[in-house]
């Protein structure tokens, strides 16, 4: 009898966390599916129908004038470099200091070590006005070194790889040392590959900010040939009504290389994400 | 030829003396085992051999060359660690070949890695697993493949840090034996350390036993078993370990006897020390027996006796402390808490000097190359 | 490469060499990512307090002249910077605890085993493959006044100034769902297994044993999360910008917004001086981030 009554109980629970799973997965698929409606309906049509929860007239080839007509080939590749260049610079940089931090003694070290966590302090929001300056001043405006190199030295990298670094087990760094290796060596064939998974995790985080980044390249950049893929979004949200799926086609194109990252990385991601929890 | 020197050697982190003024020769071709207990120094003096720690004063060679301003890749020499320390992410032929590799001057033509590799993956049996990673290895494969990528690069000396101490002890038996087989085959110095004196016993030529960073004897195996050179290494060496007692040293009319607070018993010794010497005793349980008559030995109670299958060991207190005689097969088995008295075999009763814990005996020449 | 690694202190002259090229090698290495620190962070805070003590005249001809940090003063306590100021703590307000309590129910509701669950955890950290340029387009598509879907619904409005910067908000919160999720659900299933039993054996309810033990074990990972929708709150200007451009009026300027001006209607020493009172606040929230992070490597986690 009791036993019965937990059973149905049970069944009851799962009925119902079936409902709240559901309810919430409408909540946060309900702005998407929006956006998916009104990037492939033709837009007046759409509201003249009243708005319906239903494709109205699809332009089927919205994606296809997205890319090639409202300049989105040119901004995605614009943001490719970009973001390229920013997470070669940034691992790089990264792996170097934080070798450095972990593996050798040098004059000031510590102070040093200060000044790396200080910009913590000093994110590219605080200093927009002055950096603006300096990559005018240098005549980089408009170009993609005005764009990364602000960007190609991460103290969240260091302290991650850092880390890493320093769990390698002393043993192993004195068999390296017997066995000859230099410290090139060693940080290539040796703590790198070690730290790998922090350096995935932090190479995921430098990929979302980079490519993410909106109000950098929105003040670097005054041409339109020179848009990243996430300002060239403002600019079709400003064109007129009847062009405005060109926009939300454009919002789909520029979120499809974080949905490709979130099916095939998805342990880095989340691993990444709670790692150094950054602005996407 | 000495492999390896130590000359007075001192290293000191910073307040602590990890090895003070150390002074060993290493024979060539021998198996020198650095044996002591936990924090004594053996890890940081073999390290320095190594190159991985500096020495702080003193002169360490390697062969007739000071290394002490010598990197650890230019030291001829190859290290078996604890932890094995392979590199997880190189399946085991890149771990052997490793040191082969990694020095770009003194890198080897691909040919002669190749066949060197496999020789020493031959030697210790690797040669199936050469395509996997340590992670897919068992302890002991990954102890050979520590062991192979250390006898790949032919060195001049091998060092072991307990690199037996992370296997089971059935195959701890069983590595020993191979370890000892490796070293006859490859003919090279072995310095080896471990703080298990059955290792030491069984594997070494020689033994150098190590206190508070200081060398307290060095010699073979039997020696050291035999003729302790202090207090230390008495106690140290031997398991039970052997019991002592404190007392003074008197001239009866049987000899000479040591006089101590529970009894008395003759030791025949060959010391010129005067009578009224205070000394401390050290018998092993295999050299007490329980008395047959009366009158005789040191009177204690029995506490305990300890059946180990072979043999028995009897625990008895005396005085303040407890004393271990081993129980020949045909002695009875005294009921605990029975009052008996214990023997001591004077010719195998060790003498020390209480104030120095050297050993009294004179005849106990210092072993060649140290004593202290 | 001819050094070799490790190696301590050491008074050997040999040595002494050795130490030396460790040293430069140190430097080297460190040398490309301490070059972008001060090129690109310390030296913009020497900009900023610079442009801060000069003021621009009207048609921004010639040097402008030093002005001592009366510039500073008056920008900090005038009106425009208290409303910066004022419209980001109210986003503050509306995006941290809403999104803290929707983070939890989502990883709550998504952390048991029921067939197809996966499915439910892949859509709730979906809107992490969102820019907050994308979360905006598509809440334009939800909010705008001419073309949204919820265009007549008047707390949504972004022509209502007093439900402007709420609805825009929104926007953050439904993109900051996927990370605070992922962070939860990761904290929710670092608990072990034991304690949900230990707690059912003692007879504790799910409610009791969700305040009482989930709770208090998942506070850091909670307080971590506080700390980022924070930051996040602070750097709000894309959502700004592409669905109300800081109107009604000014109603949705946020202090990131006036900073960057896209209209160009502030000086540079006022942008500045504001830029300086954004630093004063996220130094108090990365000071605490920072704090937060080496606790939880140090939890080893
Ligand atoms: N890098 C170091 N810094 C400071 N002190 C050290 C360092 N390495 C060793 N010591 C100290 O030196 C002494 C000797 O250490 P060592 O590692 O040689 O001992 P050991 O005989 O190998 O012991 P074990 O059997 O536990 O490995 C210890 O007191 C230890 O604390
Ligand atoms: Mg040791």
């Amino acid at each position: 009898m009791t036993l019965g009554e937990g059973h149905l109980r049970r069944r009851f629970a799962t009925f119902g966390w079936y409902t709240t799973l559901v309810a919430l997965s409408v909540v946060i698929l309900f702005p998407i599916y929006m956006l998916v409606l009104r990037a492939i309906s033709s837009p007046i049509a759409f509201i003249n129908a009243g708005q319906p929860l239903r494709l109205v007239d699809p332009e089927w080839d919205i994606f296809s004038r997205a890319w090639n007509d409202a300049g989105l080939a040119r901004a995605m590749l614009i943001s490719v470099v970009v973001t390229a260049v920013i997470m070669v610079g940034q691992f790089l940089t990264s792996v170097m200091a934080a070798y450095a931090f972990a593996f050798l003694e040098f004059p000031f070290k510590r102070l040093m070590f200060a000044v790396v966590i200080g910009t913590l302090l000093l994110p590219i929001e605080v200093t927009l006005i002055a950096n603006v300056r300096t990559i005018r001043d240098l005549g980089w405006l408009n170009s993609v070194q005005g764009l990364s190199v602000p960007f190609l030295a991460t103290a969240l990298g260091i302290f991650l790889i850092r880390q890493g670094f320093m769990a390698v087990p002393r043993e192993l760094r004195d068999a390296a040392t017997l066995d000859g290796f230099g410290h090139l060596g060693f940080m290539f064939r040796v703590a790198v590959p070690l730290a790998k998974p922090v350096i995935g995790s932090f190479l995921v985080i430098s990929f979302l900010s980079a490519w993410n980044q909106y109000v950098w390249p929105r003040n670097a950049t005054d041409e339109g040939a020179w848009q990243t893929v996430q300002i060239a979004l403002r600019t079709l949200t400003t064109t007129r009504v009847d062009e405005l799926n060109l926009a939300f086609a454009g919002a789909i194109i520029a979120a499809l290389p974080l949905v490709l990252l979130l099916i095939f990385f998805q342990r880095q991601m989340v691993s990444g994400l709670t790692a150094g929890a950054v602005k996407g | 030829m000495s492999a390896v020197t130590f000359d007075e050697v001192t290293k000191a982190f910073g307040e602590t003396v990890a090895v003070e003024n150390m002074s060993l020769e290493v024979i060539d071709g021998e198996f020198m085992v650095l044996l002591g207990p936990s924090g004594c120094g053996k890890s940081t003096a073999l390290r320095m051999i190594a190159g991985l720690e500096e020495v702080t004063s003193g002169m360490l060679s390697i062969g007739n060359q000071v290394v002490n301003d010598i990197p650890p890749r230019e030291r001829d020499i190859a290290m078996v660690f604890q932890s094995y320390a392979l590199y997880p992410h190189m399946t085991v032929r890149k771990n052997i070949e490793s040191p082969l590799v990694a020095n770009k001057r003194t890198r080897l033509a691909p040919a002669e890695r190749e066949q060197r590799v496999h020789e020493a993956a031959e030697i210790l049996g690797l040669t199936e697993y050469m395509d996997r990673k340590p992670g897919e290895l068992s302890g002991g494969q990954r102890q050979r493949v520590a062991l192979a990528r250390a006898i790949v690069r032919r060195p001049q000396v091998f060092l072991m840090d307990e690199p037996l101490s992370n296997l089971d002890a059935k195959l701890r038996t069983q590595t020993r034996l191979e370890l000892v087989e490796l070293h006859r085959r490859l003919g090279t110095t072995f310095v080896y350390v471990t703080h298990d004196q059955v290792e030491a016993m069984t594997m070494a030529d020689r033994i150098a036993i190590i206190s508070d960073g200081r060398v307290q004897q060095v010699g073979r195996p039997q020696e050291v078993y035999d003729r302790p050179e202090n207090l230390f290494v008495a106690q140290f060496i031997g398991s039970p370990p052997m019991n002592t007692i404190s007392g003074t040293l008197t001239t009866g009319s049987s000899g000479r006897t040591v006089q101590t607070a529970v009894g008395s018993f003759a030791v025949s010794d060959g010391t010129g020390a005067p009578d009224g010497t205070p000394v401390v005793a050290a018998v092993r349980p295999e050299h007490m027996a329980v008395a047959t008559t009366d009158g005789a030995g040191l009177s204690g109670t029995v506490e305990n006796i300890e059946m180990l299958g072979h043999e028995r060991h009897l625990l008895a207190r005396v005085d303040d402390r407890v004393m271990v005689a081993r129980l020949g097969p045909e002695d009875p088995s005294p009921a605990i808490h029975d009052r008996v008295a214990l023997t001591v075999d004077p010719d195998r009763a060790h003498l020390f000097d209480a104030a120095t814990t050297r050993r009294l005996d004179d005849s106990a020449v210092a072993a060649p190359g140290n004593a202290r | 490469m001819t050094t070799t690694l490790g190696g301590a202190p050491d008074r050997a002259p040999k040595r002494t060499s050795q130490k030396v090229r460790e040293g430069l090698l140190g430097w080297l290495f460190l040398l490309p990512a301490l070059a972008v620190f001060v090129a690109f962070f310390y030296y913009p805070l020497y900009l900023l307090v610079d442009m801060s003590l000069h003021r621009e005249n009207r048609f921004g001809i010639g040097d402008p002249p030093y002005v001592g940090p009366s510039q500073i003063v008056d920008t900090l306590t005038g009106s425009d910077f208290i409303e910066g100021l004022t419209n980001s703590g109210l986003y503050m307000v509306y995006t941290v605890p809403l999104g803290l309590v929707l983070g939890v129910l989502l990883a709550v509701a998504a952390n048991r085993r029921l067939r197809g669950i996966r499915v439910f955890q892949t859509i709730f950290s979906s809107t992490v493959a969102t820019s907050v340029a994308v979360a905006s387009v598509i809440f334009f598509t939800l909010v705008n006044p001419e073309v949204g879907y919820f265009k007549d619904v008047s707390w949504l409005s972004l022509d209502n100034p007093d439900w402007a910067l709420f609805s825009v908000s929104l926007s953050s919160v439904w993109q900051n769902l996927g990370l605070t999720f992922i962070i939860v659900l990761a904290a929710l299933q670092a608990i072990p297994a034991e304690m949900e039993e230990a707690s059912a054996l003692d007879g504790y309810g799910p409610l009791r044993h969700f305040w009482q033990i989930t709770v208090p074990l998942i506070s850091p990972a909670l307080l971590f999360l506080a700390v980022v929708l924070v930051v996040h709150a602070l750097q709000a200007y894309a959502q700004i910008e592409l669905l109300t451009n800081g109107g009604p009026g000014t109603a949705t300027e946020t202090l990131l917004y006036k900073i960057a001006d896209p209209q160009g209607i502030r000086s540079i020493g006022t942008k500045a001086s504001m830029s300086l009172g954004l630093f004063v606040l996220t130094a108090v929230v990365a000071a605490a981030q920072y704090g937060l992070l080496s606790k939880r490597v140090h939890y080893g986690d």
